[in-house]
């Protein structure tokens, strides 16, 4: 059985006017899975996506990280977030958004290097200077996995990462992204509404009303 | 039903922003508020002072042949009328005494009357210092010039009648003569009558038996007046309006008795006076509380303005949707209104509270119109603030463009234009061409009703505020956009590894930034100059009152009761820290009386204090080192060396009085400085020298006046010598306490007090207001940026370090900026407004302590809004959600 990274048991998580975001939700990340979550607008993936990555507290059950550490050291260095808005620190350029997590991790040496080498790899080198508001939203979203990605974190969460991304353009993205993690044990975690996207996942949680109603196949049969 | 349910939004997720904007709205309804209210009931208490001080309201002159009951009546009806007497006046050849073997003759004077109640009426006139009330009594000087004293016999010249002998019975100070015996009836340029120096009062029988003859021969050389107090609580509180009232009731007078009477109002005269103080007070207004009202606009505008982006950025999805720009405005009108009338509401409830008005005015002042325009004014900023941008956006910008902050936007006009150096220059200029003229601001000459400001000056001032403000920007902008190596050093301290990164960040929201340098530049100087402003003010009117009276006590005698015969007693107060004599004297310089007072240089800085300015090309040890030096020595005024043409060393001869043969005697001085202002001395020609030579060559050594430095309180000291000198009632006790209240005529009646203390509460405010509240209104629009740094894996100190970063720069910035420009500005405030100080300050006089406060107060200001700033734990997601 794979090293689970991320478990999660009985989560629930309600907001004001009874809104019940998440009900008795049980999961587990694995070190190297890949996940799909789906689901209609409204079931609780970017909520589950946000408890997972340590984000937001549940307010019923319980999330441990065995396999990345404590609480206080995930981000940036074990896990990397794609969220579904746009996300991009506003007042730094691209290359300084891509590198800002080796900077917060006390890398700033490496942060420039390793942001240009990731945007090369995703085709993007010649956004570098640009700041966010100067970027369209596929590209924001691109720039926002590089900079999931530049830590090499063990656990990458993202958000309809291919949302606001023409087909060709989201096939070589996300090929460029699988690419990037294949061998290196890192889990990622996916939750889209494209079905070429999360047909290219070995497993598949649906979600429903907030809760986890498949997972298929487990993790560990992948 | 769409108004409301945007209404209900943006109070639920806009809060903080509406908040804000009312707060801003609510500071300038406040200080304006304020400031209507002080003027109210500054301008209520310049006239009630002033009305104080007039001895007697008016003086009407009875026409030889005249009824003078008729013109008591219409006296009666022209006002509403406290009390009127009448005076005879009556010249005289001369008088004349035996004295000490030795015949004294005066020259012409004068022998008045006061009818019964006279002096219980009208108390200022004649003030008794020796001898009994109850008959003949000749004034100090005359009884000086005569050598007489109570129970010695005098003989009156009469005019055209043989003379007469009175027994005195006591010798009075008449401290209003000026008035008392001015010529009624002159134009108003006529140069003002010098008073007599020989007076005689006699009972009104007395009079009216030895001068009905002299009426009846010679009535030209008798008359009678009517002495009037007006019922004071019926003039309006306004001066102004007081001053027409007054002289319009005078020039009712008039037509009344046309023909009969000739009216003297010196109680318009004196509301004159007080109106050009209001005019002075409105000047220092514009000076002063002006900048205070326009800082708080801008610092309103400013405020409301920092959640433009996301203003814009909400009605460019609305314009996206349909909406109309009648439907955005509309909106928009919504949450101005919100913002403006609860910024009204909470100003002018705070400034009613701090402020409040005594009734019985209560009722008129709340319904000053300026209050209503206060409102207004608080009104249109709100919705201007909110209506200017979204008309603008609506009709000028892209929804594309009004989605995305533009960051790269290239300088504003006036930067390429160099306009903050060209409103430098200009500033200069306008200083240049005030100082070219000495300063002179307000012209009131003495004995001309006409004034004029020169309202040019207040121009070099308000270029010189604006061209720092935009300077500021522009060194600033410099600064921060550059990513300069200075800004890299400002943030170390606080950043630490991340510098390079967060100054990077800064550098491009350089701005949002430099408007809250400029803000709070601007408000930190305001504060600055108007703190250095007053506490020099304060300073100079200490100085102004310890000049007229001399020290913190002074004992005023005369030389028949000197001052100085109870220095023994007056040391041993316990109160007494330093006791020293002064000679307070008259002596001719040609045919010129002057007063003389005679100092020992070594030892009368003890007791009182010198200043540098009060002394001609020299400072005061110097002058003081050479008088010292120079035992005949004397200090004269400046116009009495234009009349002798005097050199450096020339002998002057002053006629002064010996007090062994009671005759006037040249003596001797030599001339080696002029003294433009001293201890107690008049405004007019004054002469300093050593008492030491005066008592040689006079054969007296007494000491008319004491100054007295006291431990702690001069009121207390003072008291402590009155009960030392209870028994001798010509010792006239004074402390500077007194002195300061009683200064009326010139500017440091003014009580800025209140204005500035206004001004200096409200300063503090606004630059708390112009550092934490923009930089937390700004935090809170970039909510989401915080939360995005958090989520990404930011610790709290890596959070810190970006929001410690921005407050620090508007800090130093700021702070920076704001001391230097305030210090320059007070400067120019100073010398633009010499004429205000009496005499002019020597330097400015620096408030650490509010300073200090003010500092404290900007850096708490900006640490609770870098607190605001940090995400919420659990709120993080819900934050990233905030689109």
């Amino acid at each position: 059985m794979s090293d689970a990274l991320v478990l999660g048991k009985g989560l629930g998580r309600d907001f004001r006017r009874g809104v019940a975001a998440l009900r008795d939700v049980h999961c587990r990340v694995v070190s190297g899975a890949r996940i799909a979550m789906v689901g209609p607008s409204g079931s609780g993936k970017t909520t589950l996506l946000h408890i997972l990555g340590g984000l937001d507290k549940p307010t019923a059950g319980t999330v441990e990280w065995p396999g990345l550490g404590p609480f206080d050291e995930l981000r940036p260095r074990w896990i990397g977030i794609v969220f579904q808005s746009p996300s991009l620190f506003p007042a730094l350029t691209v290359v300084q958004n891509v590198g800002l997590p080796l900077v917060l991790a006390g890398h700033p040496a490496s942060a420039e290097p390793a942001a240009k080498a990731l945007l090369a790899s995703f085709g993007l080198d010649e956004l570098g200077d640009k700041l966010p508001e100067e970027l369209s939203g596929g590209q924001s979203q691109r720039v926002a996995m590089a900079r999931a990605l530049v830590m090499k974190p063990k656990l990458v969460l993202a958000d309809e990462p291919t949302g606001q991304l023409d087909s060709i353009t989201a096939q070589f993205f996300f090929d460029t992204v699988l690419e990037r993690l294949e061998g290196t044990g890192t889990a990622l975690v996916v939750a889209t509404h494209d079905e070429a996207v999360a047909a290219r996942m070995a497993t598949r949680w649906t979600m429903d009303h907030g809760r986890l109603v498949s997972e298929w196949p487990r993790q560990d049969a992948a | 039903m769409m108004m409301l349910l945007w209404l209900r939004g943006v109070l639920t997720r806009r809060f903080p922003r509406v908040l804000g904007a009312a707060a801003g709205v609510a500071v300038t309804v406040a200080l304006l508020t304020s400031m209507v209210l002080f003027l109210a009931n500054a301008s209520a208490s310049m006239t009630a002072r002033a009305v104080s001080a007039v001895p007697v309201d008016w003086q009407v002159q009875v026409i030889s042949g005249a009824d003078p009951e008729a013109i008591g009546k219409a006296i009666a009806e022209a006002a509403p009328i406290k009390a009127a007497h009448r005076v005879r006046y009556a010249d005289a050849a001369g008088f004349e005494a035996l004295a000490g073997g030795t015949t004294q003759t005066t020259g012409p004077g004068q022998v008045i009357a006061l009818d019964e109640g006279y002096s219980k009426d009208f108390p200022a006139e004649i003030r008794l210092l020796s001898g009994s009330a109850d008959g003949v009594l000749v004034a100090q000087q005359t009884a000086a010039n005569l050598h007489v004293r109570p129970g010695d016999k005098v003989s009156i010249k009469r005019i055209g009648l043989p003379a007469v002998e009175v027994t005195i019975a006591g010798v009075v100070d008449l401290p209003d003569a000026d008035s008392l015996f001015q010529a009624v009836g002159l134009p108003a340029q006529a140069a003002p009558q010098a008073p007599p120096d020989n007076v005689l009062v006699l009972p009104w029988r007395d009079w009216q038996q030895l001068f009905s003859p002299q009426a009846q021969q010679r009535p030209d050389t008798v008359r009678l007046q009517w002495h009037a107090r007006l019922a004071h609580k019926a003039l309006p509180s306004d001066p102004v309006q007081a001053h027409l009232s007054v002289t319009g009731a005078a020039r009712n007078l008039e037509a009344r008795t046309a023909g009969q009477a000739l009216v003297a109002d010196n109680l318009g005269s004196r509301l004159a006076a007080v109106r050009e103080d209001a005019l002075y007070a409105s000047v220092l207004f514009l000076f002063l509380g002006l900048p205070g009202a326009a800082l708080a606009i801008a610092l309103t505008y400013a405020v409301t303005s920092s959640g433009g982006q996301r203003r814009r950025m909400e009605q460019a999805l609305l314009r996206v949707r349909g909406a109309t720009t009648r439907t955005i405005l509309s909106l928009s009108a919504v949450e101005a209104a919100v913002s403006a009338i609860a910024g009204i509401a909470f100003g002018m409830g705070a400034a009613l509270f701090f402020n409040p008005v005594s009734a019985p005015d209560r009722y008129a002042t709340l319904r000053d119109p300026a209050l209503l325009l206060v409102a207004l004014l608080g009104l249109l900023l709100g919705f201007a603030a909110f209506l200017l941008p979204a008309w603008r956006d609506a009709h000028w910008i892209t929804v594309g463009a009004a989605q995305h902050a533009d960051s790269r936007a290239r300088a504003p006009l006036w930067q390429r234009l160099w306009l903050d150096l060209l409103l430098l220059a200009g500033a200069g200029l306008f200083f240049w061409l005030s100082a070219s003229t000495g300063y002179k601001i307000v012209l009131a000459p003495e004995g001309v009703a006409a004034t004029s400001v020169d309202y040019k000056a207040f121009i070099a001032p308000a270029l010189l505020w604006v061209g720092m403000t935009l300077l500021v920007m522009r060194l600033s902008g410099m600064m921060i956009a550059h990513n300069s190596g200075l800004l890299r050093v400002i943030l170390t301290p606080v950043a630490g590894p991340l510098t390079p990164i967060v100054s990077a960040a800064l550098s491009r929201q350089s701005e949002r930034l430099t408007i809250g340098i400029a803000m709070t530049a601007l408000a930190v100087s305001f504060a600055a100059s108007t703190a250095i402003f007053n506490a020099t003010y304060n300073a100079q009117a200490r100085v102004d009152a310890e000049l007229t009276n001399g020290s913190d006590v002074t004992i005023f005698g005369t030389s028949d009761v000197p001052a100085g015969a109870h220095l023994a007693a007056l040391t041993a107060l316990t109160d007494a820290l330093a006791v020293e004599p002064m000679q307070h004297r008259f002596a001719y310089v040609g045919a010129d009386l002057q007063d003389l007072y005679g100092i020992d240089p070594g030892r009368i800085e003890r007791a009182t204090t010198l200043s540098d300015a009060y002394f001609s090309g020299t400072s005061a040890a110097g002058v003081l080192g050479q008088l010292a030096a120079t035992p005949d020595g004397v200090l004269v005024s400046e116009e009495t060396v234009q009349d002798f043409q005097l050199q450096q060393g020339d002998t002057i001869n002053l006629r002064l009085l010996d007090a062994r043969d009671h005759q006037y005697h040249p003596v001797a001085f030599r001339f080696i400085g002029v003294a433009r202002e001293f201890p107690t001395a008049p405004k007019d020609s004054f002469l300093v020298a050593n008492a030491a030579y005066v008592a040689r060559m006079t054969g007296s050594d007494a000491s008319e006046y004491v100054l007295m430095r006291a431990k702690g309180n001069p009121a207390e000291l003072a008291r402590q010598v009155a009960s030392v000198l209870a028994l001798y009632p010509a010792l006239k006790v004074s402390d500077i306490g007194q002195a300061a209240h009683l200064i009326g005529s010139s500017l440091t009646a003014v009580d800025l007090r209140g204005l500035t203390r206004i001004e200096l509460g409200f300063s503090v405010l606004m630059a708390a207001a112009a550092a934490g509240l923009m930089l937390a209104l700004g935090f809170a629009e970039r909510r989401r940026a915080f939360a995005i740094l958090d989520a990404i894996g930011a610790r709290p100190p890596q959070l810190a370090a970006f929001v410690w970063s921005e407050g620090l720069v508007i800090i130093v910035g700021g702070l920076v900026f704001g001391l230097i420009s305030g210090t320059l500005t007070a400067w120019m405030l100073v010398k633009l407004l010499t004429g205000v100080f009496d005499p002019p300050p020597q330097a400015l006089s620096v408030p650490w302590l509010y300073l200090a406060i003010m500092l404290g107060l900007v850096v708490a200001s900006v640490a609770a809004a870098v607190r605001s700033a940090r995400p919420s734990p659990g709120l993080v997601a819900e934050q990233l959600r905030d689109l």
